[in-house]
């Protein structure tokens, strides 16, 4: 049996990978993934702590969390479309007109 | 009919709608105006009659129309009343001013405004039917306020025209009758404040509302007076201070020193409202207020009331001596002649004030509305120095005058002499002073309406440059029917009879006065001399008399002269403080305080807000990275505090 302590960790470093995303990249669509990570990232946690409690509601909570994810992909995935029509980019830089 | 007084007011007030909303054409409005007033007067004329078949101590009517307000204890019908006081103030009202609307027929024939002036001349009786009808102070305060609104408006009637003689403008005339008479309508105010915080109520007679009574002030003054509160609810106290300020309002109202002013500017009206609102029934409203509430006056406040009319009397007396006006002669004879009802009232001789109130609210009317008579054939002349010889072409208008300055004058037997002399009389008993400012007061009167006479209508007329004609029979009629009045008036209150003494001793208890004989032929053969002396002295000189020159009398007065001229300089007296010092205020605070204080704060605020945000706005880069950095190192910092601290 694999120890928790592990599961936690991978879920930390994916985390950590997930959040460097933004600092470092610019495509959106990259930022997408990079948000995927860190929500998956927590999803591990959950399931790796409800595992070791005997306790099923972290795992219930992560069908909620996968639930939620697929429909804010949507979502953001309809705004990238909508910013690509109109700026022919998916640069993230490109669009920050809403600065003061 | 007792029961229905409310239709008295109610007529003019239909009048003035009907007026308002549905009449276009000059002539039907003069009609309507004059029917719904004199349709009041019979009504009127009815309550009255049948009030008289009552016995004396049950004339007293109280008809609550509806419950007006009514928050906690402060409770206010709206109640008309009808008592032997109200009674003869209705029929003034209604009477005279019947009168005056079928002359403005004549009067306003070809005006620009015809059905508008009908209108509020409507609304203004509608609002003094209010004011003496009114069993309640709050009542009497909005009729109070009307009157005042309807004399703003009828002042202003010409507000487009920029002068009218004697140098007027009507808009400005206007708003300064309204402006002094916020002074006292403020003290009014006070005094009804005053009024419900010491006697729990403002009727002025005990009323059954619904199931309660309201206690009226005026019937509870003696009782509640009696009783001894400690300072500073002194209940002498407080009935001292209520009554001071009824007496301000007064002073504005009825124009008494310091407030007279207002009132020979407001002949920058059409003559009709001079008539009608400046001298025989608005401007008596204050009296009617004394002479209603009087058991709260008490003896300080009585004795200022005396003062304040008698000063009254003599400074408006002595400045309607030099005046070229027609009409200014007669609005300072009017202050005058209310000063005189004023001191009256202060010496406790209430009836007495009234019975100068009803007399000289017909002869004034008279005079008005033939100097309105006179500038109407003149062809809207109103210097005197450009008339005299009128007599050959007004010959109606003449004697009509001539009865009404004779009254006025105190000349026996007509209605004049009999009021004047009973106030005269009274100020004989009471204070020797008075009596003496009072006495100066009535020739100075006598010689006035003698040096009018002469200049109006003896004599050649001056300037040729027009013809003068006689008015039509709209003002000859009820110029000859309040001649009548002139004549006869005193047979009201004639010596040994006392018929309005008594009339009014249910509600202004009193000992009649008693006929001085000595003295009353005495001061009618000196106002008789004095009159004389005016007109005789004014024909011999009238080659003197011309514009431009001064009056024959200035070589023997000088600066006496010019101060009656002025009326004593109140009103210098007022331009250079009160005007002078609210000008200043108001140019300090529009050209100073405004765009220096005010704007100074509005835009400091901004600028120091636009300051402060340069600095944060650079955090605003618009970058999702730079978002969510800060966002990431908030985390951090919050879950290691979280951990260091935990």
């Amino acid at each position: 049996m694999v120890p928790t302590s592990y599961y936690v960790l991978l879920s930390a470093i994916l985390f950590t990978i997930g959040a460097l995303g933004p600092l470092i990249r610019r495509n959106a669509i990259v930022l997408f993934m990079s948000v995927e990570l860190m929500l998956n990232a927590a999803n591990l946690a959950l399931v790796a702590f409800a595992r070791q409690q005997v306790n099923i509601n972290g795992q219930v909570l992560v069908f909620f969390v996968i639930s939620v994810a697929a429909a804010e992909v949507a979502v953001g995935l309809a705004l990238l479309v909508a910013i690509f029509r109109t700026r022919r980019t998916t640069d993230v830089d490109e669009v920050s007109t809403l600065k003061g | 009919m007792l029961n229905f007084i409310w239709i008295i007011p109610l007529l003019p007030l239909v009048g003035f709608l009907v007026n308002v909303f549905a009449i276009k054409r000059e002539r039907d409005a003069g009609y309507v105006a004059s029917g719904v007033v004199g349709a009041a007067f019979l009504f009127a004329l009815l309550a009255f009659l049948q009030l008289g078949t009552l016995p004396a101590e049950e004339r007293m009517v109280d008809v609550v129309l509806w419950s007006w307000i009514s928050t906690g204890d402060f409770r206010v019908p709206f109640g008309l009343m009808f008592d032997p006081l109200t009674g003869v103030m209705t029929l003034l009202v209604t009477g005279v001013g019947g009168l005056i609307h079928v002359y403005s027929i004549g009067y306003m024939h070809g005006d620009v405004r015809p059905v508008r002036f009908f209108a509020y001349l409507n609304l203004f009786i509608f609002m003094m039917l209010i004011l003496v009808m009114a069993d309640n102070m709050l009542l009497l305060f909005l009729g109070w306020e009307g009157v005042g609104l309807c004399s703003f408006l009828l002042i202003g009637h010409w507000f487009d025209r920029n002068r009218v003689p004697p140098g007027l403008v009507p808009s400005k005339a206007a708003v300064k009758a309204f402006v002094v008479n916020r002074v006292g309508d403020a003290a009014i105010l006070l005094a009804m404040v005053a009024i419900f915080v010491n006697f729990g109520s403002l009727n002025f007679f005990n009323i059954e509302l619904g199931e309660t009574i309201l206690q009226g002030f005026v019937e509870n003054a003696g009782l509640i007076g009696a009783a001894t509160v400690t300072i500073p609810g002194d209940t002498f106290l407080l009935t001292t201070t209520i009554s001071f300020l009824l007496l301000i309002g007064v002073t504005g109202k009825s124009a008494q020193v310091p407030l007279f002013v207002w009132l020979p500017d407001a002949m920058a009206g059409p003559t009709p409202v001079s008539a009608l609102i400046h001298a025989a029934t608005m401007v008596t409203a204050g009296v009617y207020l004394i002479a209603r509430t009087h058991p709260i006056f008490s003896g300080f406040t009585l004795g200022l009331v005396t003062w304040v009319g008698a000063l009254t009397a003599l400074i408006a007396g002595t400045a309607a001596i030099a005046q070229w006006d027609i009409k200014r002669v007669l609005a300072y004879s009017t202050v005058s002649q209310l000063g005189f009802m004023v001191a009256a009232a202060g010496m406790g001789a209430y009836a007495v004030a009234i019975f100068h109130l009803l007399t000289h609210g017909i002869f004034k009317a008279l005079l008005f509305l033939g100097s309105g008579s006179v500038i109407h054939g003149a062809h809207d002349n109103q210097d005197m120095r450009k008339m005299g010889g009128l007599r050959k072409d007004m010959p109606v208008t003449f004697w009509t005058f001539l009865i009404g300055a004779a009254a006025l004058a105190g000349v026996f037997p007509l209605a004049g002499f009999w009021s004047k002399d009973e106030i005269l009389a009274t100020a004989w008993s009471n204070n020797i002073i008075i009596f003496f400012i009072l006495l100066t007061t009535s020739l100075a009167t006598a010689f006035y309406m003698g040096r009018q006479v002469a200049l109006v209508f003896f004599g050649e007329q001056r300037d040729k440059s027009y013809h003068a004609h006689e008015s039509g029979s709209f003002m000859t009629i009820p110029l000859m029917v309040l001649m009548v009045g002139a004549l006869v008036g005193g047979v009201m209150n004639l010596p040994g009879t006392h018929w309005l003494g008594h009339w009014l001793e249910p509600v202004l208890a009193e000992e009649a006065v008693e006929l001085n004989i000595v003295l009353a032929v005495v001061t009618g053969i000196l106002a008789v001399l004095a009159a004389l002396g005016g007109w005789w002295y004014y024909v011999a000189n009238a080659a003197k008399v011309k514009v431009g020159a001064q009056d024959p009398l200035y070589h023997y007065l000088g600066a006496f002269w010019e101060g009656f001229q002025e009326a004593w300089y109140f009103d210098d007296f007022y331009n250079n403080t009160v005007v002078r010092g609210y000008r200043g205020l108001s140019n300090f605070l529009a050209r100073v305080f405004d765009p220096e204080g005010i704007d100074g704060i509005v835009n400091g605020v901004g600028w120091v807000l636009t300051r402060a945000a340069t600095g944060v706005r650079s955090l605003q880069t618009g970058y999702v990275r730079t978002y969510a950095f800060i966002f990431l190192v908030g985390v951090i910092l919050i879950i290691g505090y979280l951990v260091v601290a935990l």
